[in-house]
Order: C-alpha cells, then sequence, then structure tokens
C-alpha cells in the first residue's frame, strides 16, 4: 500500500522503509527534498514528490547529490525543514560540500538519508556511508525497523535544529525495500515564511552569513554541539537491551542487523545466554551506556555489515574503560568470526554465535535439502542482460562493429547506468566497456587516455554516458577533454529519462520531479557549446552507427555521438510494438546456416529463443518488444518484421 | 547453459574453425585480406584492406579455416586438380605458354595497368558470354579499392588500374555466388587464387555450393601488396591521395613506386615505401598467380621500360586459359608481340627469388629477416 494524502493519524498501514523514511519526514513538516535517483533510495523522493504542493512542500530531481544537498541546505539556511536523499555512492559525491556545510552549520533542521547497499545489489560498489558521518562529525541514526525508520527521520530533525548542524540517516537496502507495518503520525500545519537572514555578525548563527570561517571556532562549536547529541543519545530510545542482565555473550548491532540477530538467537535457542544491545545512534555511541552493557558480559560480538565501524568505536570505548570493566573478548570482524564484505544474515550470524558459544547451528534435515537441490534444478539459468528492446543493447552492437572493424584495439570507458552492462558480460555481442567506475568517470578516463597518443597508445578511445549521467558528472570531464585535445569519442546513450532507477525527470526532460512543465537542456546543443562537433543517430540504425563511428574513430579531438531512443519499458514504450517481430522458418537454416546461432549466442535478445527440437530460432511473442533491431543481424535474413497495428 | 552441437554447414573433415583461423593466419600476420573467409557467415568482415573478426565463433570447423589461402594447404593437390602435370615448373607452375600482349584498344590500355590485357580478357569472356558476372577491383575512396561485380563488358574496361593494395574479391564471389550469376569470372591476386583453388578442390557440398559457376580465374603477377593504414598516411605526406589515379612499380632497378596523380608524377622509394608491405606478403611463395587459369603481370623489353609498360606478360596455365587467349587473337581484342629470349627465364628466377625469401620467412625469426622485394 503506498501513502497518500487521505490517509490519517493513528492508521497502521504496511509501508515500505523508504515510503516509512518519507512518511516520517512529512511528519516533520518537511519542506523541500531533493535528490539523485540511486537504488536503494529512489522511493523516498518519489513518494515526497506525490505531497508536493507549492509552497508547501518542495521536490526536485537534482542534476548530481552535490546539487541535491545545496538545494536542500538553502531551505535550512531560509529557516525551512529540509531533507536530502542519495545511495551511498552519493555522499561521496556531496561529500566536499557536506565537510563545508557540517562547518557552517544548518538553521531549519536538515537531514542527509543515505541508503547503502551491502553486497552490491544494485550498485558496483559497497561504500559504506556510515564512515561520513565520523569523517564530518556529525550524528548518525540507523533505523532497525519500519516502524522505526519514520520516527527515526522524524526526529532527526529535532535533533538537527538542536546541535543548528546536519543529521544522517542511514538506511540500507534490506531496510529501504522491504515492508513492515507503521502507523501514521499527525502531519503538521504547515507554516513559515523562506527568509534568509544574513546581514548580522559572523558568529550570529541565525542572522549572520553562512560560512565555515572562522574555521577554528565554528568547528570548536561543531564539536560541542556534537557532545550535546552524545548526552541525548545515552537516553534514546532507539537504543535499548533485551536480554538477561549478564549474558554470556553480549551482541552489539544495528540496523538491520538487529532482526537477523534476533532471528539467530532464536535458531540457536541461545536467548537465555545472550543479550542484544540494539543501537539506532551509532555515531557517536553513547558512552556511558556502552559502559553498562560491557560490564555486564566477558564476550562481545559486534554484528555489522561490511566494515567494523561500530567494532571500532566499540574496542575504543573499551580500552577507554579497561580498569574500570575488565578486558573482554571481542569477536566481529578484525577477528573473522564475521566476513568484511556483502550482506549478512540470520545463518551467518547464528554460525557466528553458534561458534563462540559452542553451540551446533540446527542442521537442515537431509529430505528437506534433497527437495531444496531438486527444486533448485529447476530454475532455468538467467544471466543479466539487456530487456528485449533496450536500445542500449543495438547501440552496443554497433558500437562493438566499428571497433572491431576498426581494429586498433578500441576500447569503451563505460559509466553508471543500465548501459554498465556492456562491461560485465564478456560473452554478449554488447560487450565493449572495459573501464567502469563512479558516474561521469568514463568520460574523465577516457580524457586521459585520450592524451596518450604521444606515449605511443594508438588505440581509439571510446566514452559511453547515459543521458542523466552525462548532466550529473560527465560535463566537467568532457569539457576537460575539448580544452585539452583529447582523443575521445564520446557517446551519449540518451533513452530519455533515469531508466535504471525507475525513470525519475532529469535536466534532459520537459518534466520535473513533481510533474511540472520543465525547461528542457538539449544535450546536443550544450555539446556544441562546449566546442565539440555532434552528430544525432538512432541506435537502431545499425549501419548509419557504425559507419558514423568509424568515421569518428579515424578523427582527431573530441567527437560526440549522440544515440537517442527512448528505453523500451519507458511509459511511453512499453507494452507498444513497432514491428510484429517472427522467424520465416523457410529461412532459417538454424544449424546448417553457418551462422552458428548469432541471433541467441551472441546478440542474446531475452525476446529470442533457439528451439532445441526444431533447431532453428523463434520469437517470445511474450517479451519480445518489437523493436526490429534482430532482423538486421540475422545473415539469412529469417527474422521478419512487420508493421505491428497501431493501438 | 546453451548446450552446443558443433554441426557446421555441410559435412566436412576440416581442420580449424574461426579459433584456429585467428591463431594461425590474423594474429601471426599472415592474413592476405583475400576476403576467403568474409560473407560465408556473420562472424568475420573486411573493413578497409583488413579481415576483421566481429564476434567470436565457437565452431569447430568452417569454411573459413578451410578456404584460407594461409591455413595448411596441399599445393600438390591443387595442382593435379587443375593443371597437367607435364606443363609444371618448379619455378612458374604449369606453364601451357609464354605470350607479351596487349590491348588492341588504345582508350582501353590508358585507363588499365601496363597493356591492359587483363581488362581486356575480362570484358571479352563477359561480351562472349563465356561468363556472365566478372569480379574486378574499382577504385575507392582514398585509395582504398574495392571488389565489384560486373555484367556489363563495356564497364570493365573502366576498371584495371592498381592501387597495390588488396581488395577482398574472394569476399565479393562469396556473396554473388549466391545470387542469380551462372558463370562467374574473376581476376585475382595470387593468394586469392589459392583460395579458388581450395574452394574448387573440395568435393561438392553445402560447404562449397556454387563453386561450380566459377568458370575463370584470371591471375595477377603480384610481388606484394601494401597496407592501406599505412601507405595512405605516408602519400598523405606527399600529395593529395584524391588526386592520385594509378600506381606503379619499375623494373627492380629503378627501386621506386611511381604515384601518378592528375597533375604529375610523385617516385617514392622503394625503401620508404618497404615499411607499408604487408607482413602477409613477405611470407609468399606465389608470385605469378599458379592457380590461375592465366596470369598477367607487366612486361620486359629490350627497348626499355617506357616501351615495356605499355605491354603485358601473360603465362597461360590451363586449356580453359589458352582458349580464352586464342579467342582473343581471333577476335583481335589482344595484340601479341613476340617474347624476347630470356624473358621466360628472367621471371623464372624473380618467381624463385620469392619463393626462396618465403622460405628463409618461416625458417628464420620474423624480426631478423632482411627484406625482400620481388616486385
Amino acid at each position: 500500500m503506498s501513502l497518500d494524502r487521505e490517509q490519517k493519524e493513528g492508521a497502521e498501514l504496511l509501508l515500505m522503509g523508504n515510503e516509512a523514511i518519507a512518511r516520517g519526514a512529512l511528519e516533520a513538516g518537511v519542506r523541500v527534498a531533493a535528490g539523485y535517483p540511486g537504488t536503494p533510495s529512489s522511493e523516498i523522493i518519489e513518494t515526497l514528490s506525490r505531497f508536493s504542493e507549492a509552497g508547501k512542500l518542495y521536490v526536485e530531481w537534482s542534476t548530481n547529490e552535490k546539487v541535491a544537498m545545496e538545494v536542500a541546505a538553502a531551505a535550512s539556511f531560509a529557516g525551512l525543514r529540509s531533507l536530502c536523499v542519495m545511495k551511498q555512492n552519493g555522499v561521496n559525491v556531496a561529500s566536499d560540500f557536506l565537510l563545508h556545510l557540517t562547518g557552517s552549520g544548518t538553521r531549519g533542521g536538515m537531514v542527509l538519508v543515505t541508503c547503502d547497499d551491502p553486497g552490491a545489489l544494485s550498485s558496483v560498489n559497497e561504500g559504506e556511508s556510515r564512515h561520513f558521518a565520523r569523517l564530518m562529525e556529525i550524528p548518525l541514526l540507523e533505523p532497525s525497523d519500519f516502524r522505526e525508520a519514520k520516527e527515526m527521520t522524524r526526529w532527526a530533525f529535532t535533533l538537527s535544529e538542536a546541535i543548528r548542524n546536519v543529521v544522517m540517516v542511514r538506511s540500507v537496502t534490506r531496510m529501504s525495500h522491504a515492508s513492515g507495518n507503521v502507523v501514521l503520525g499527525a502531519l503538521p500545519e504547515i507554516a513559515g515564511k523562506a527568509a534568509f537572514c544574513c546581514d548580522g555578525p559572523v558568529s550570529d548563527p541565525d542572522c549572520g552569513p553562512v560560512i565555515s570561517t572562522p574555521v577554528v571556532a565554528k568547528h570548536r562549536l561543531q564539536q560541542e554541539k556534537l557532545r550535546g547529541a552524545t548526552t541525548l543519545f545515552e537516553e534514546s530510545p532507539f537504543n535499548a537491551y533485551e536480554g538477561p542482565e549478564d549474558p554470556e555473550l553480549l551482541i552489539i548491532t544495528s540496523s538491520v542487523c538487529t532482526l537477523y540477530s534476533r532471528e539467530a538467537l532464536s535458531l540457536l535457542r541461545a536467548e537465555g545466554r545472550t543479550g542484544i544491545l540494539k543501537l539506532g545512534t551509532t555515531w557517536p555511541v553513547p558512552p556511558a551506556l556502552l559502559k553498562k552493557r560491557l560490564a555486564s558480559a566477558k564476550k562481545v560480538l559486534i554484528v555489522e555489515e561490511v566494515l567494523p565501524f561500530l567494532e571500532d568505536q566499540v574496542k575504543i570505548l573499551a580500552a577507554e574503560q579497561a580498569h574500570e570493566i575488565g578486558i573482554k573478548e571481542f569477536y566481529g570482524k578484525n577477528d573473522g568470526t564475521l566476513p568484511m564484505v556483502g550482506e549478512l544474515n540470520p545463518d551467518l550470524v547464528a554460525a557466528a554465535v553458534g561458534r563462540i558459544l559452542g553451540i551446533d547451528p540446527p542442521s537442515v534435515p537431509a529430505e528437506y535439502r534433497e527437495k531444496l537441490t531438486a527444486l533448485t534444478a529447476l530454475v532455468p539459468k538467467r544471466e543479466q542482460t539487456f530487456c528485449p528492446g533496450c536500445p542500449h543493447r543495438a547501440s552496443f552492437w554497433g558500437i562493438r562493429e566499428a571497433l572491431q572493424r576498426d581494429h586498433r584495439g578500441g576500447f569503451v570507458c563505460g559509466d553508471i547506468g543500465c548501459y554498465a552492462m556492456a562491461s560485465l558480460f564478456p560473452a554478449a555481442g554488447f560487450h565493449t566497456a572495459k573501464t567502469l567506475h563512479s558516474m561521469g568517470s568514463g568520460t574523465g578516463i577516457a580524457s586521459g587516455f585520450g592524451k596518450l597518443g604521444p606515449f605511443g597508445m594508438e588505440q581509439p578511445v571510446l566514452a559511453v554516458c547515459g543521458d542523466s549521467t552525462f548532466y550529473h558528472a560527465a560535463i566537467p570531464a568532457l569539457i576537460n577533454a575539448v580544452h585539452h585535445r583529447a582523443d575521445i569519442t564520446f557517446i551519449a546513450l540518451d533513452n530519455s529519462g533515469t531508466a535504471m532507477t525507475g525513470f525519475q525527470s532529469h535536466p534532459g526532460l520537459e518534466v520535473n520531479a513533481m510533474g511540472e512543465a520543465a525547461p528542457m537542456v538539449d544535450i546536443a546543443a550544450l555539446c556544441r557549446a562546449i566546442g565539440a562537433p555532434v552528430v544525432v543517430g538512432d541506435p537502431f540504425a545499425l549501419t548509419e552507427t557504425r559507419e558514423t563511428l568509424n568515421r569518428l574513430l579515424e578523427e582527431p579531438g573530441v567527437k560526440v555521438l549522440i544515440l537517442k531512443q527512448s528505453c523500451a519499458l519507458s511509459p511511453g514504450k512499453k507494452g507498444k510494438k513497432t514491428f510484429l517481430v517472427r522467424v520465416d522458418e523457410t529461412l532459417c537454416r538454424g544449424d546448417a546456416c553457418g551462422c552458428n546461432r548469432l541471433c541467441t549466442r551472441i546478440f542474446r535478445c531475452p525476446g529470442l529463443l533457439w528451439n532445441r527440437d526444431r533447431k532453428k530460432a523463434e520469437i517470445d511473442e511474450v517479451i519480445c518488444a518489437g523493436c526490429g533491431f534482430c532482423a538486421g543481424i540475422c545473415p539469412a535474413g529469417a527474422i521478419r518484421n512487420e508493421e505491428a497495428a497501431k493501438s | 547453459m546453451q548446450e552446443r552441437v558443433a554441426e557446421p554447414a555441410g559435412q566436412r573433415n576440416g581442420q580449424g574453425g574461426q579459433k584456429e583461423l585467428e591463431e594461425q593466419v590474423l594474429r601471426t600476420g599472415l592474413c592476405t585480406g583475400c576476403g576467403a573467409c568474409v560473407n560465408l557467415c556473420p562472424y568475420q568482415a573486411i573493413y578497409q584492406d583488413r579481415t576483421v573478426l566481429l564476434h567470436p565463433c565457437d565452431l569447430a570447423q568452417g569454411r573459413c579455416y578451410d578456404f584460407c589461402p594461409r591455413t595448411p594447404t596441399d599445393r600438390d593437390a591443387l595442382r593435379r586438380n587443375f593443371q597437367e602435370a607435364a606443363d609444371c615448373t618448379p619455378e612458374l607452375g604449369a606453364v601451357k605458354g609464354f605470350f607479351i600482349t596487349r590491348a588492341a584498344d588504345g582508350n582501353l590500355r590508358c585507363r588499365a595497368q601496363h597493356g591492359g590485357s587483363v581488362t581486356a580478357l575480362m570484358a571479352l569472356a563477359l561480351r562472349e558470354g563465356l561468363i556472365d558476372a566478372a569480379v574486378l577491383v574499382e577504385e575507392g575512396e582514398g585509395l582504398l579499392p574495392r571488389s565489384v561485380t560486373v555484367t556489363d563488358p563495356n564497364e570493365a574496361g573502366e576498371r584495371g588500374r592498381s592501387r597495390l593494395v588488396v581488395s577482398p574479391t574472394v569476399a565479393e564471389f562469396n556473396r554473388i555466388v549466391r545470387g542469380d550469376a551462372a558463370k562467374i569470372g574473376v581476376v585475382a591476386t595470387p593468394c586469392q587464387a589459392i583460395a579458388f583453388a581450395k574452394m574448387r578442390a573440395l568435393p561438392l557440398s553445402e560447404s562449397n555450393a556454387g563453386i561450380e559457376k566459377l568458370r575463370l580465374v584470371v591471375g595477377l603477377f603480384c610481388g606484394w601488396a601494401l597496407s592501406w593504414r599505412k601507405l595512405a598516411p605516408l602519400l598523405k605526406k606527399k600529395t593529395d591521395i584524391a588526386r592520385v589515379i594509378g600506381m606503379d612499380i619499375p623494373p627492380s632497378r629503378y627501386h621506386t613506386l611511381e604515384v601518378y596523380t592528375s597533375g604529375e608524377t610523385i617516385r617514392v622509394s622503394l625503401d620508404e615505401i618497404d615499411p607499408c608491405v604487408r607482413e602477409a606478403c613477405r611470407s609468399c611463395d606465389d608470385m605469378t598467380a599458379e592457380f590461375s587459369d592465366l596470369s598477367v603481370g607487366s612486361a620486359r623489353l629490350p627497348e626499355g621500360w617506357e616501351t615495356a609498360r605499355g605491354w603485358n606478360q601473360v603465362i597461360v596455365r590451363t586449356k580453359q586459359g589458352m582458349d580464352l587467349l586464342e579467342l582473343a587473337r581471333r577476335r583481335g581484342v589482344l595484340e601479341f608481340r613476340e617474347a624476347p629470349p630470356g624473358n621466360l627465364e628472367k621471371l623464372k628466377a624473380a618467381s624463385l627469388g620469392k619463393k626462396r625469401a618465403a622460405e628463409r620467412f618461416f625458417g628464420r625469426d620474423v624480426a631478423d629477416e632482411e627484406t625482400t622485394q620481388a616486385g
């Protein structure tokens, strides 16, 4: 069930973690929310956008996370409560501003929500944003269930106003994307006019200019406020202990790991021997609370995902208090009890607890295991691939053919988006990208490669970049390449939306996050203004794409090719076939052709099937998107396109 | 994930597929760019003058490997297939006859290389219905030639200038053999002629379907070909390559490549040209297109180069070749003059020189190989 304006206070709803966070912000009276899409964070801004209303709540998808944080900060400076939202690596993008923002301090409550992705379920990193809280010296809150996700977000605004600084709320994929029951609180009456009072002295936190200088004085003030927050944390209801007063083993945990820990103890029937100290305020950890609990147990296991963030803090506090609480045995990341990479789950935690307490985790019955093995064998193997009708598959097919023809070992510097798959599966015909890092980095890396000609590098250098990524971080890199005469071919894969995360708007579209008409910023015009020659093409026009690229690869300097074709899943295209595609069985010669199943073995569109009985290709009419591109690759001309009836 | 059953097109006992082709020919620099592996399947293509692999093919056996002139080839078996044992010489392959000829049509000579004999013979073959399609080479952009199919004998005369860069003639044959043409003639370099001979030698099956349409192979003498990607930048420094109308290599004592533009003749030392020679050509042992019906090259005459450049030397190798030449004589399409004494011996010596250079190439490390030109 999704949130809407009609739902009343006291209603209990099944909410996704991200919706709970959004609701918390609404209950806190948030006025401005800005973010950049990124799984698993995107639904927070999407949910808030449905509540947007002129003068009451402004919501935007910013061009990148740094800009989002700046937009939210401005609202705070003007006295409004504001929220900025991003995934873990978004904080890296925003971090330069964040460092200075935490130095200057804020006015209206400002909350930074980051959604981390341990195990990189939908990321190309499992970076940790928690460390930024310590680095920037701002409080960090981590909800462990859905109710808490809402309550914590709401309280974060209060805390922000108390310490006059940003408060960070950190979620993870299993919190953001799982659902649980949440009781709605009241939505406040929205009041208060935006005004930026800035004529006072620099020392006046309410009316002075908002700057991070004088640095030492402001830094001292920031630390004093943080100590104040730590005092509040000692009594915070978000921190709780459950279990015997003198446990054999003390688990210290936070976030969804709290649920894993509870489940693990239940599996092992070890609740009577083990206590769980669940922390919601994980930076700084409240020292008195920690001391009280550490004193009660000899063995301590810290359960958290990826790096030892809590573990480091707990060990420091334990060392400082060792003369009072005694020496402890620590279990966690550093001794290998728990893995320092990937997600945790109840089984991993149970195994760890079992080893410490000498309990064998309950074994799965042999019969169950056999059934499981039999069932898993039935699950068809599926590879991550481009969707049927995806313009990226066509773009990379053209790029690959051009590069293979060019024959100088040319390669693509990849970037972040669905098209990152071009770097992941060597067997597929779309495999061309050989570097993959952060947003916009493909272009920056290409700019560097493009200067290595005098060092003997003869390989042509290409960079690909999606439309949203173009605005996010590619523009400075492209300007760099133009200004320094780097020899690169820059390809914008413009599929008209932030497709991978669910078609959020971006500056290339004529609509904004709130559904209002917005001026479109044209990629081609921007590139021309920078001084790069621009060719605009259709990725479905294979020969043209290939020939254009082969020509561009021979030319020096920065050349821009925009391959424009909207995503097959975009609202405008989904379910609408341009062509009815079929395989003419009289023309498909199957294994006698010599094509060696180019369509299913190399092209690998999920809409194409190899019929093992008839030994011929066929179209899966259910999932074929009707783009018709495959008709152009069949050497026998057996794949036929018929104009689909317009619906 | 998918089960792979190696069921190559037609049943053959080939020795390799794309993987072996890549390892043995493409990566080793032996590929001549003849096009024999192209247009059979979607996996290889010619771009500029190079063979490129577009996608990996995992079939254990392939026509690409079977047809390639640089995969292991039983030359003796090929000879037995097409040539009479009595005609065979160790230096030049089969020699049924040796002639000095030129096109009788002076206009045609102007547009063609040397005496224009090849152009005249292809036009004749089309006109007489010996063939109904001729695969020829025409100039493309920026010195890059392309192979085209011509059915009108008058059009054949428009093509015939050499750029010394290879053109994928066998790929063009592979393309048109599936079409309407019933009797195809080709003008082939020695490597291309070997590819055609290999295609013809295979038992007729689905794999070489259509090869019976190949009725005439007119070979070209060839000392080496030049790599376009190396030649084009070199010549761009010397002239506007769009204005180049032809190239030639005078006898070896000149040690020069002549480049003809609409306004002037540019002479480039072969020392400068040598780095542009295709690696594959350094290991080629066939200077005179031994696997053709007849093969044609530049002439050497006592009057000197200025006269000789207007004539051709022709080695006839098969009965079909002889029939065509005699038809040309009867129709007055070619003019003949007596071969000067010693010409055949000089040709044999030059051909033997190339065979020895190829032997040295394979016998010694590539990097140590002294450069040789049979030009």
